[in-house]
């Protein structure tokens, strides 16, 4: 599992470098969505599939495609659609889609040599301690959580308004 | 280990309950109907009662462990009432300021409302996870309320400046948590210190990486020389009673914090972590007081100042020697006497026309005009530059105090030049304020009943400045000695 921790990791680096050195944002988010799917990887080599789960269904899933589209969607014009052409065009998704593939190659080949790496001590932390934590002793902090994001919820909606009066 | 939440320990949390209801009220008051008058008062009314309640569970359960995130002790309550104090006293003085903003006003005291509770989260927890949700909840309303009256770009500045730098602290601060993890694999301050203690590997690498980078972040949060670069355009861009919440809540928050981070981990507060604590003091103190030297824009200048006294407050941190004592009697005198100094440029700025009354010669001969207030303001400054008979004269004393008792004379040195430099600027603005006006540019405050409770709560305050500067007993008596510590 060392190898596949590594290789994870280097893909991890390549993938967020690439995020920060492009000037296209589309391209950018490709890569960071690449980054993030490589850190849940690491997730699951390390014996915590749940949160390696919910780094995909959460960040890669959801915040991710979520910006995706509003960058997508800030640029309707009339030359959209060749934006858009530009955007599709197959030099800008070969980059991150090679990496995913490195990716999903490791994950099948995990998937098949099967087990987690309990030689270093580690060991597979389910769904059920995740939970009875965050509800048992951590169940503040799930309530203060909530009121961090009514707080973001209550300033992004103060800035985002664009009229002045009501 | 009690992991679950006891009775008594949401009794103990009662404070910080009822100060997160009036934020769910208050939003779903907004929701109801928009009434500036109604939605300030229910959240007014709201904190308050935390206040009261702050005041009775202090004295029903003087400690109490809540999970193992929370604790609520002496400290926690006596830097509770603190933020309490100074968000109360900030939405009154937002009331009449906001009272001509165009666009939603109601906002405003939900955002305060919210980054106090995170500030009276922040100074109870005793656990990585709570700290840095309690920092959270702090800053993130604060991103909001500093870019508060966006359609000034000064504003919206402040604002994104505030965010992007903040998520860069925000990020020395989980990293450093996170190295300190790895070496520990104890979350809780208790636990981190029992790991450090039982293998003795207190000046490894990885914990000196993870605390310096965690002292970066309170060191930002603070604007420590040189982590201050934020503070002045912050200052000045953000709306007058946030830049007095920003000032005092949010500052008293993180010193609370970072005093129990300290107090509770007695492994890291080592003498290579004074030698830096010394460090940042020193550069802080002289810092700070040389660039307000050359401001003519009092928010600025009052910003740089702020820099200079958390330097002056970092020397009790470094003594280590009474330092609840000397740190407790120094926020207060520097709460009361931040409230005053904002709160009169809020109170003069109010209500609000697009820009704040923020230049010093605006200033010019408010004396003669409203002489109430101008008092108050003089009294307020005094006590910064810690001149006797003001509470910063006892709060200066301390801090000198506990340094000569520890010998360390280079830091009492640049305390005496930074006091020194300190008077000439201050000094500045309260001559400014007795000089006979000339007639253009004088300020011309409106009077309603508003404003008189806003401005009659800053002359209060400036009132007990000289109370507590002469007679500091009943200070002295609520300021707690301790940090209890459980295991």
């Amino acid at each position: 599992m060392e190898f596949e921790f590594y290789l994870s990791s280097a893909i991890t680096l390549f993938a967020t470098i690439r995020t920060i050195t492009n000037t296209n944002p589309v391209h950018g988010l490709l890569y960071l969505i690449v980054s993030l799917i490589a850190v849940a990887m690491i997730f699951f080599i390390i014996g915590a599939p749940f949160v390696g789960a919910l780094e995909i269904v959460v960040y890669a899933g959801t915040i991710m495609v979520l910006f995706m589209f509003v960058i997508m969607m800030l640029n309707l014009g009339k030359d959209v659609v060749k934006q858009e052409q530009q955007w599709t065009a197959p030099d800008l998704w070969l980059g991150p889609g090679l990496l995913s593939l490195a990716l999903l190659l490791q994950l099948l080949y995990a998937i098949s040599t099967g087990g987690f790496h309990t030689a270093a001590g580690i060991t597979n932390i389910d769904v059920h301690q995740v939970s009875t934590t965050l509800y048992g002793a951590y169940l503040l902090c799930v309530e203060l959580a909530s009121l961090l994001l009514l707080a973001a919820l209550v300033a992004a909606y103060h800035l985002g308004r664009t009229t002045e009066n009501e | 280990m009690s992991t679950n939440l006891t009775s008594d320990g949401i009794i103990a949390f009662i404070p910080i309950i009822v100060a997160a209801t009036t934020a769910t009220l208050g939003m779903l008051g907004i929701a109801i109907k928009r009434d500036h008058f109604w939605n300030t008062t229910l959240m007014l009314g709201g904190l308050t009662l935390a206040l009261i309640s702050s005041v009775w569970a202090w004295q029903y359960l003087p400690t109490e462990a809540v999970t193992d995130l929370f604790i609520v002790d002496a400290h926690a309550h006596f830097y509770m009432l603190a933020i309490l104090i100074a968000t109360i006293a900030c939405i009154i003085l937002a009331y009449p300021y906001m009272q001509s903003h165009s666009g939603n006003r109601e906002e405003l005291y939900l955002l305060m409302v919210l980054a106090a509770t995170g500030g009276m989260v922040l100074v109870c927890s005793r656990h990585f996870a709570g700290l840095f949700i309690g920092l959270e909840l702090l800053s993130i309303p604060m991103y909001g309320l500093a870019a508060y009256s966006f359609q000034r770009s000064h504003s919206l500045e402040a604002g994104i400046k505030y965010l992007l730098l903040s998520a860069v602290a925000t990020a020395f601060l989980l990293f450093g948590m996170a190295l300190l993890y790895a070496h520990t694999g104890q979350l809780s301050y208790a636990g981190i210190e029992q790991a450090l203690q039982a293998n003795n590997s207190v000046s490894t690498n990885l914990v000196w990486t993870g605390t310096s980078m965690m002292l970066v972040a309170f060191a930002f949060k603070l604007s420590l020389v040189p982590f201050h670069l934020w503070t002045p355009d912050v200052y000045e861009g953000a709306p007058a009673p946030v830049t007095a919440f920003l000032a005092t809540a949010s500052k008293i928050a993180v010193i609370g914090a970072l005093l129990r981070f300290l107090y509770t981990v007695p492994a890291l507060n080592s003498e290579y972590l004074r030698e830096v604590l010394a460090i940042l003091a020193g550069i802080s103190i002289i810092g700070g007081n040389l660039l307000a030297l050359l401001q003519t824009n009092v928010k600025r200048l009052l910003a740089f100042s702020s820099i200079a006294h958390f330097g002056y407050l970092l020397i009790a941190l470094v003594a280590s020697q009474q330092v609840l004592v000397a740190t407790g009697i120094y926020i207060s005198a520097y709460l009361l006497a931040t409230l005053t100094t904002f709160g009169t440029i809020a109170y003069v700025s109010s209500p609000y026309q697009g820009t704040d009354i923020e230049e010093l010669d605006r200033y010019q001969g408010l004396f003669w005009h409203s002489p109430y207030l101008a008092t108050a303001l003089t009294v307020a400054l005094l006590s910064l530059a810690g001149i006797p008979l003001t509470a910063g004269f006892i709060g200066k004393f301390y801090v000198m105090f506990v340094g000569v008792n520890t010998a360390h004379w280079w830091l009492l040195g640049t305390l005496v030049i930074g006091t020194v430099i300190g008077i000439a600027y201050y000094l500045r603005i309260i001559t400014t304020l007795y000089v006979t006006a000339s007639s253009t540019n004088q300020i011309r405050l409106p009077i309603g009943w508003n404003h008189t409770i806003s401005g009659a709560m800053l002359i209060i305050i400036g009132i007990l400045v000289i109370l507590l500067g002469a007679y500091p007993q009943p200070l002295l008596i609520i300021i707690p000695s301790t940090i209890t510590n459980l295991g």
